[in-house]
């Protein structure tokens, strides 16, 4: 395993060769997926590696085609024993028949690290994260040419401006121009190409893929499964993000989202062997997820107990801090504490609903000027001196507005409307979606430790550390495994 | 316990429980057991009996405003869980409970109102205990196949 990593010359027919990295375990397959990155341009926007065909070509005139499964070290070893030289670089070949050849919706590849092919659809789209540091995917997705048809933000402006009143700048993105009408007809406040999940989907070319338009972002029935991938373990393996897309354009490939549910220890290490390509397609990336989600604190406002229990334990799964209030009143006193970034409304609530108390923390937000552009005037900011009741204690707790997230029963139009007046950003219907749920708090999260930017920043920090002795800990605990098993099958034999 | 397979579940619960909404609360069961699913429908069983009694006792008075929140507050979570035939009866019981038909309109006789709400409740009850069997079979068989 600590070989170390082997060049190979590659050229395309005619060209000049280049020198590709590989891993000594690397299958041709692998080599393939490095020749992409490569050829980022020419064939890289275009292609996808099972298109391309590796021919191998010695000194002596013998040429033959590599199959995907080949071991690159042994073919090395057996054609070149002596190394392989320039002029018996492996051929790169894209057949005629490669259907349609279009942009493909990868982002832009990142510099290589490594080679292991099983992290290339996890971790491709997430542009480095050294020192820049910002919310990479929306930032990365923002400015590839190659993802011309979203812009997780598109609708964002939209949404907000429905109860900031233009508190936040439009974000300037391709299209929302164009689906900001659709946006309000639909009721999807918020699309997400989802962060940190958003990757390439093997099957993305499937001729069965859904490519009609489904709307609401919010129940089960509006996410769209992909007919052959293995619904049974999560039904969240493949939202199709098609929701955005009128039937006038050209239909987006599914989007993976990288499922809540799949704890990253259920994932094989991919498994070196003929069944890679068809594993990529049913085993989804890992999900890097859960430690992805920023520091924000929610709280959750729920009369049912049972609903309660259940979004408690979702939002702890995410590694949100959170409260809960069981109504109102509650809601809105838990609220005025401070330091909250994202409500979860239950909009039906005993006493005071929902509605009722999204109204009035939007008019306690508004009379203590939260969320105002520090440029205004004081004085033309607050349209009237809040009262000794009405005045918030600790206001540097009150960095924006919260976001307040419905969750409505019924999937009525009207009861939507009536939602986003009353000042919520955003809706979800119940039963809630995990998957949709996880958007929003991804979504809204990311907004609202945008405002916080040095909170996210020192945060990110934590979070690097956590990940990195998680990952010390998994593979501790994976090398006990093994060992475990070694003895057993010694004892076996 | 492994996440058992589609077929298998409809098996079980049949068309009582719609599947995409109950898998994603067994999904959130740690490998191997499935305490929190099975904490969350138990506590359902023990927050529908009680319900049902506070609609009995709403109906003798004819109280159709507690029917109504009682309805409302029933079909949250029978939703949540997926179990569709509960939640559908319990929508009517909301809904005549405020007066209204299935369909939204006004519904002014209160007798009508309390009639359908009765034999709404009578049905609900019965979906009720069907998909209760269902799944407290559901998690016996679990708990045989975990102690062998």
């Amino acid at each position: 395993m600590a070989e170390a990593a082997r060049k190979i010359w590659v050229t395309r027919p005619k060209a000049s060769a280049t020198l590709v990295t590989i891993s000594p375990n690397d299958l041709v397959d692998d080599a393939r997926d490095m020749i992409l990155r490569k050829y980022a341009n020419s064939l890289g926007k275009t292609y996808d590696s099972p298109d391309l065909t590796l021919y191998l070509k010695t000194r002596t005139g013998f040429s033959r085609v590599m199959g995907p499964e080949e071991h690159m070290g042994t073919v090395l070893e057996e054609f070149f024993p002596n190394g392989q030289m320039v002029e018996e670089a492996f051929i790169i070949d894209i057949p005629r028949n490669v259907p349609t050849p279009r942009p493909s919706p990868r982002a832009p590849l990142p510099p290589v690290s490594g080679s292991a092919s099983a992290a290339y659809y996890a971790d491709d789209v997430r542009p480095s994260e050294s020192g820049e540091g910002y919310f990479p995917p929306v930032v990365g997705t923002a400015t590839s040419p190659r993802l011309p048809t979203k812009h997780p933000n598109a609708s964002i402006p939209h949404s907000m401006a429905v109860i900031n009143s233009g508190h936040l700048p439009n974000i300037p993105s391709p299209g929302a121009s164009k689906r900001a009408h659709r946006d309000r007809e639909n009721h999807t406040p918020s699309p997400v190409v989802h962060n940190g999940g958003v990757a390439p989907n093997p099957a993305s070319f499937h001729p069965t893929r859904h490519s009609h338009s489904r709307t609401h972002s919010s129940s089960s029935e509006h996410i769209a499964v992909h007919p052959n991938s293995t619904m049974p373990r999560s039904p969240g393996h493949e939202i199709v993000a098609a929701a955005r897309m009128g039937p006038g354009t050209p239909p987006s490939p599914p989007q993976r989202l990288v499922s809540p549910h799949l704890p990253a220890a259920r994932l094989k290490k991919s498994k070196r062997g003929q069944t890679q390509q068809q594993e990529y397609i049913q085993n989804p990336p890992p999900p890097a997820l859960n430690a992805k989600v920023p520091p924000i604190s929610v709280l959750i406002v729920e009369d049912n107990p049972i609903n309660l229990k259940l979004l408690e334990a979702f939002v702890k799964r995410l590694k949100v801090r959170w409260q809960t209030a069981m109504n109102g009143r509650d809601a809105v006193k838990k609220w005025r504490t401070g330091g909250f970034h994202l409500v979860l409304m239950d909009i039906q609530l005993p006493g005071m609903n929902g509605l009722e108390a999204t109204r009035e923390i939007r008019r306690l937000e508004r009379i203590n000027g939260i969320g105002v552009f520090s440029n205004a005037p004081a004085e033309e900011a607050l349209p009237e001196e809040p009262t000794e009741e009405d005045r918030l204690e600790g206001l540097a707790k009150f960095k924006s507005p919260v976001i307040i997230v419905a969750l409505t029963a019924s999937s009525l139009q009207s009861d939507r409307h009536e939602a986003l007046a009353a000042g919520c950003n955003d809706f979800l219907t119940k039963p809630v979606n995990f998957v949709w749920l996880e958007r929003k708090v991804m979504e809204w999260g990311c907004m609202q430790a945008l405002i916080d930017y040095q909170g996210w920043r020192e945060w990110k920090q934590y979070s690097a550390k956590a990940e990195a002795m998680e990952a010390a800990n998994k593979r501790a605990q994976a090398f006990k495994k093994q060992s475990r098993k070694n003895r057993t099958q010694m004892s076996e034999s | 316990m492994a996440l058992p397979d589609d077929k298998e579940l409809e098996a079980i619960f049949g068309d009582t429980i719609d599947l995409t909404t109950f898998k994603q609360i067994l999904e959130m069961d740690e490998p191997g057991d499935n305490e929190f699913s099975s904490s969350i429908v138990f506590g359902f069983f023990d927050q529908a009996e009680e319900t049902f009694a506070s609609m009995d006792t709403a109906l003798d008075e004819e109280d159709l405003e507690k029917l109504s929140e009682l309805g409302h507050f029933l079909k949250g979570s029978s939703a949540t869980l997926g179990l569709v035939k509960v939640r559908d009866g319990c929508e009517k019981i909301q809904r005549y409970g405020k007066q209204e038909n299935l369909d939204g309109s006004p519904e002014n006789d209160v007798k009508v109102c309390l009639d359908q709400i009765k034999k709404a409740l009578t049905a609900v009850k019965s979906d009720y205990e069907e998909v209760e069997t269902g799944l407290r079979n559901f998690y016996k068989d679990d708990d045989d196949e975990d102690g062998a």
